[in-house]
């Protein structure tokens, strides 16, 4: 049996997986970037108030790292497997490609998640009960392996985009596939804006600060961590965007909406700008304000930033070899990995699935449609849901009065192709072709609802046809026995 | 089940396997696999015993399960937090060998797999909240308040955890999953909206050990608490013998459930019931209850640290038994044999895992537990010795000498 590692389809008609994952992943980048940089900031804090005996800086750690431990470390490190099980649910052949290469690396990593937890329990419960000396050399280990896990992550998120050296490919390895420019780039952003995230959010413990002179000095410390971040993120990001593939770039000048670069150019002024107030007046500190800068970086800032690193990505999701949908779409000799398209272009995608319905295998007159949802569950709907929401929903892309023939033409002419640079290539049969072009037709022009009835009414034909053939078999034995 | 079914399936499982293979032995990543899934559920179930505790201190009048109620719900919230970040790990290996059962059951159930995040998220914030709403009263033998939060926190715990344990238990059917792909209609089924599988016996088994566990984390407190100057060897031994009692009863009532869910294990698992490791993992829960009765005699100062040490080794004996049970359904029935995953051998990698494991890891938490340890014993400031301050400046070279080769090795990939 001619069958690829292609899992169950995962549909959520509302705002799509695809989705599901950028919300989830996104959170999570707020809560890690803003923990790993105040870890820095405690470790600089921890060794000033050792060197000046300074009692406010410590009771600053303790506030802050209390605030921290809550919001970011307890939703943090949920989040963090979080996104791995939205992944799982979403893309499994995406995130299996990366566990498959980097489980060392996630494994490494997960010993400075061990030390990082047990630390910030121990920088927030031992202001006081510990001398200043060994809170400032928790505070350090704490600070560096901190950043130790956001050393190791990063590299495994350059591999998403592309792996760290071309001979990766040829070569296979660890080293070739987690080190290269893209990942020193994206390390030095990350970095960046990881303080710029740690500066805001900080601003939530300098506001509940009573003492006028020691919220000035505070204001002070962060806002230089935020201007100063800020404006080396962006420069790095200018840099960044000379790191990706040509086809990267591609899709954000093609696929990324007009409104994304004065957006991000706004955030960015508008952070600065905030960084300025409340340095030049404190006093404006107010914890809603503070709490409200930090979503705003969140809604405008962050999610904009990782979405467009989530469709810069496309046609593939992981190592550029894996597609969006799943499917191997390229050799990796190094890895021994073969591309699965080959099988596909000979027995279609039907038969290829190890979950296809046995009714499904092969596309006749009474499956038709329901074959066509099948696949376009399978090849589509990571991408293009649909449903009437969700992720860019397919009927959007499909003009009202098409018709069969027509969208015909198009699915064979350009998908099975792979003619659209940022869509994977989707090999079918030309049985397979009808199918998922009456099904887009319908979708198109009846939506889910008439899609479902359609089934239905496939599905009690083949049942009817089914008691049928057993009735005659019937038939046919009594007359057997009796003659 | 007839043997071309068989073979269907066995042809399925292996189709699902990851084409970039495994950069070290398939053992080496179940062994790892079973030994931190052993860490992690002892810190779940000390995490749901404590709550219980916390619980049952927040509704009784009397003043020392008031005091005992609020120590406990400090060992319950550090507990969720080195749960979740241990439970990383057995979460990284089992889709690292078994990655066509657990993707499959995990896209089967998504909508399950998303609500898992949030309720984590919600019960851990709802027992912060209890903490934060109690916890600046001096008085810890008050009534609490918010009690309703730390109780919706347990539910919430006691979902997740039957979450994870469905999710775990589709594993073991993959002759199902298909049929878990389709309604009843004849739809196919592609909203995960569902929980397919669960056995209530090893769910309730699992759980219920969170009793002798708790009883084992009170022997000890007894014993941590005592070298105090001003601890209350009253109240100490009031809780020292609470604890023995929930580690003798407890383990009695684990090993009824144990043998419920060995007597309900589905066909595919042969006689593993009666085997070696079936056996061995009832036999292993019961013996702490036997441990306790022998060893926990009077002050028993070394053996009070022992108890939980003891429910880890009992734990790695049921997490092994566990490992048997699914290797046994899954190679023995279905002849899908992790042994044989193709392997990509990466030495770099591989070494630098075990030797930040050993080495930063030992000497770094090493260095924490010691200072955490010694400082929660200590009435006011703790200042550590010479050897413990080498000890920390040690680790902080360690952990800057693992940043400086990230650095050295990558410049030197990146230039080649």
């Amino acid at each position: 049996m001619d069958l690829i590692s292609l899992y169950p389809t995962w549909y959520e008609p509302t705002v799509g997986s695809g989705w599901v994952v950028a919300f989830i992943a996104t959170f999570h980048v707020l809560a890690s970037h803003t923990s790993v940089g105040a870890a820095l900031l405690f470790a600089y804090l921890s060794h000033k108030a050792y060197r000046e005996d300074r009692e406010d800086l410590l009771d600053f750690i303790k506030k802050y790292g209390l605030f921290l431990l809550v919001f970011t470390y307890v939703a943090g490190s949920i989040t963090g497997p979080g996104i791995w099980y939205s992944t799982t649910v979403a893309s499994p052949n995406g995130i299996g490609a990366l566990i498959h290469s980097f489980v060392w690396k996630w494994a490494t990593e997960w010993v400075f998640f061990v030390i990082e937890v047990v630390g910030v329990y121990m920088i927030v419960y031992l202001v006081g009960k510990v001398d200043k000396r060994t809170h400032m050399k928790i505070s350090v280990i704490f600070g560096v392996a901190s950043l130790a896990t956001m050393l190791i992550i990063v590299g495994i998120l350059s591999f998403m985009m592309v792996p760290g050296k071309e001979a990766w490919f040829q070569q296979g390895g660890y080293l070739n596939g987690f080190y290269g420019e893209n990942t020193f780039i994206q390390l030095a952003m990350r970095m960046a804006f990881m303080f710029t995230m740690t500066a805001v959010v900080g601003g939530i413990v300098v506001a509940g600060i009573k003492d006028p002179a020691f919220k000035k000095e505070m204001a002070r410390k962060l806002g230089w961590l935020g201007i100063i971040s800020t404006i080396i993120g962006a420069a790095m990001f200018q840099l960044y965007l000379k790191a990706v593939p040509d086809q990267a770039l591609l899709v954000m000048e093609n696929r990324l909406p007009s409104y994304f670069e004065p957006s991000i150019i706004a955030v960015l002024a508008g952070t600065l700008a905030y960084f300025i107030l409340t340095m030049l007046r404190p006093q404006v500190l107010v914890q809603a304000f503070a709490g409200g800068m930090a979503v705003v970086i969140l809604v405008a800032g962050l999610w904009p930033e990782e979405t467009a690193r989530e469709s810069m990505r496309k046609p593939w999701v992981a190592g550029q070899y894996v597609y969006s949908n799943q499917v191997i779409g390229r050799d990796v000799p190094g890895m021994g990995i073969k591309s699965q398209i080959p099988l596909l272009e000979k027995e279609g995608i039907l038969k290829a699935h190890p979950f296809t319905p046995k009714d499904l295998r092969t596309v006749n007159d009474g499956n038709v449609v329901q074959a066509g949802k099948f696949i376009a569950m399978v090849y589509c709907s990571n991408c293009h849901s649909p449903s009437k929401t969700g992720i860019r929903p397919l009927h959007r892309y499909i003009p009202d009065n098409i018709t069969e023939a027509r969208m015909e033409k198009y699915v064979k002419g350009v998908l099975t192709t792979g003619n659209i640079a940022y869509m994977p290539k989707m090999p079918m049969l030309d049985s397979e072709v009808k199918a998922l072009s009456t099904f887009l037709v319908m979708n198109r022009k009846g939506g889910e609802k008439a899609v479902d009835a359609a089934i239905r009414q496939e599905i009690e034909a083949r049942q009817q046809a089914k008691l049928a053939e057993k009735a005659k078999n019937k038939i046919a034995a009594l007359t057997q026995e009796n003659n | 089940m007839d043997a071309s079914q068989v073979s269907q399936i066995t042809d399925m499982m292996y189709a699902l396997r990851n084409p970039a293979g495994l950069p070290s032995y398939p053992i080496i990543f179940i062994g790892l696999s079973v030994l931190t899934f052993a860490l992690h559920i002892l810190f779940v179930q000390l995490m749901l015993g404590t709550s219980v505790i916390t619980l049952i201190g927040a509704f009784s009048q009397n003043t020392y399960w008031r005091r005992l109620g609020a120590a406990m719900l400090e060992v319950a919230k550090v507990s969720v937090s080195v749960a979740i970040v241990i439970g990383v790990a057995p979460l990284l290996f089992v889709q690292v060998v078994y990655d066509p059962h657990w993707y499959t059951s995990n896209v089967l159930s998504a909508d399950w797999v998303i609500g898992f995040i949030i309720f984590l998220i919600l019960g851990y914030w709802a027992m912060y909240y209890y903490y934060f709403v109690n916890n600046a009263n001096q008085d810890k033998s008050a009534t609490p308040k918010a009690r309703w939060s730390m109780l919706l926190s347990l539910a919430l715990m006691l979902l997740v955890g039957f979450i994870m344990h469905s999710l775990t238990s589709q594993i073991l059917h993959p002759e199902l999953w298909k049929s878990w792909y389709m309604q009843k209609n004849g739809m196919v089924d592609y909203t995960g909206d569902k929980l397919h599988e669960w056995n209530l016996w090893r769910y309730a088994f699992f759980i219920s050990l969170s009793i002798p566990v708790a009883g084992g984390m009170l022997v000890t407190y007894r014993r941590f608490k005592s070298v105090r100057s001003d601890a209350d060897h009253a109240y100490l031994n009031w809780a020292a013998e609470v604890g023995k009692k929930w580690i003798k009863v407890g383990s009695i009532i684990s090993t009824v459930l144990y043998v419920g869910w060995m007597m309900t294990l589905p066909e595919t698992a042969g006689n593993f019931a009666t085997s070696f490791w079936g056996i061995l993992g009832g036999v292993m829960v019961l013996f702490y209850a036997l441990w306790a009765q022998i060893r926990l005699n009077g002050e028993a100062k070394f053996c009070s640290y022992m108890a939980l040490p003891m429910a880890l080794v009992i734990g790695l004996v049921v997490a092994i038994s566990r490992e048997m049970l699914r290797y046994d359904i899954l190679n023995g029935f279905f002849h899908y044999n992790f042994w044989d995953y193709k392997i990509e051998f990466d030495w770099y990698s591989t070494g630098l895992f075990f030797l930040t494991f050993a080495i930063v890891g030992g000497i770094v938490l090493s260095y924490f537990l010691t200072i955490a340890w010694k400082a929660g014993q200590t009435v006011g400031v703790y200042t550590p010795s010479a050897f413990v301050n080498r000890l920390g400046t040690l680790s902080i070279w360690i952990v800057v000498l693992w940043v400086v080769q990230f650095f050295v090795v990558g410049f030197y990939v990146w230039a080649r």
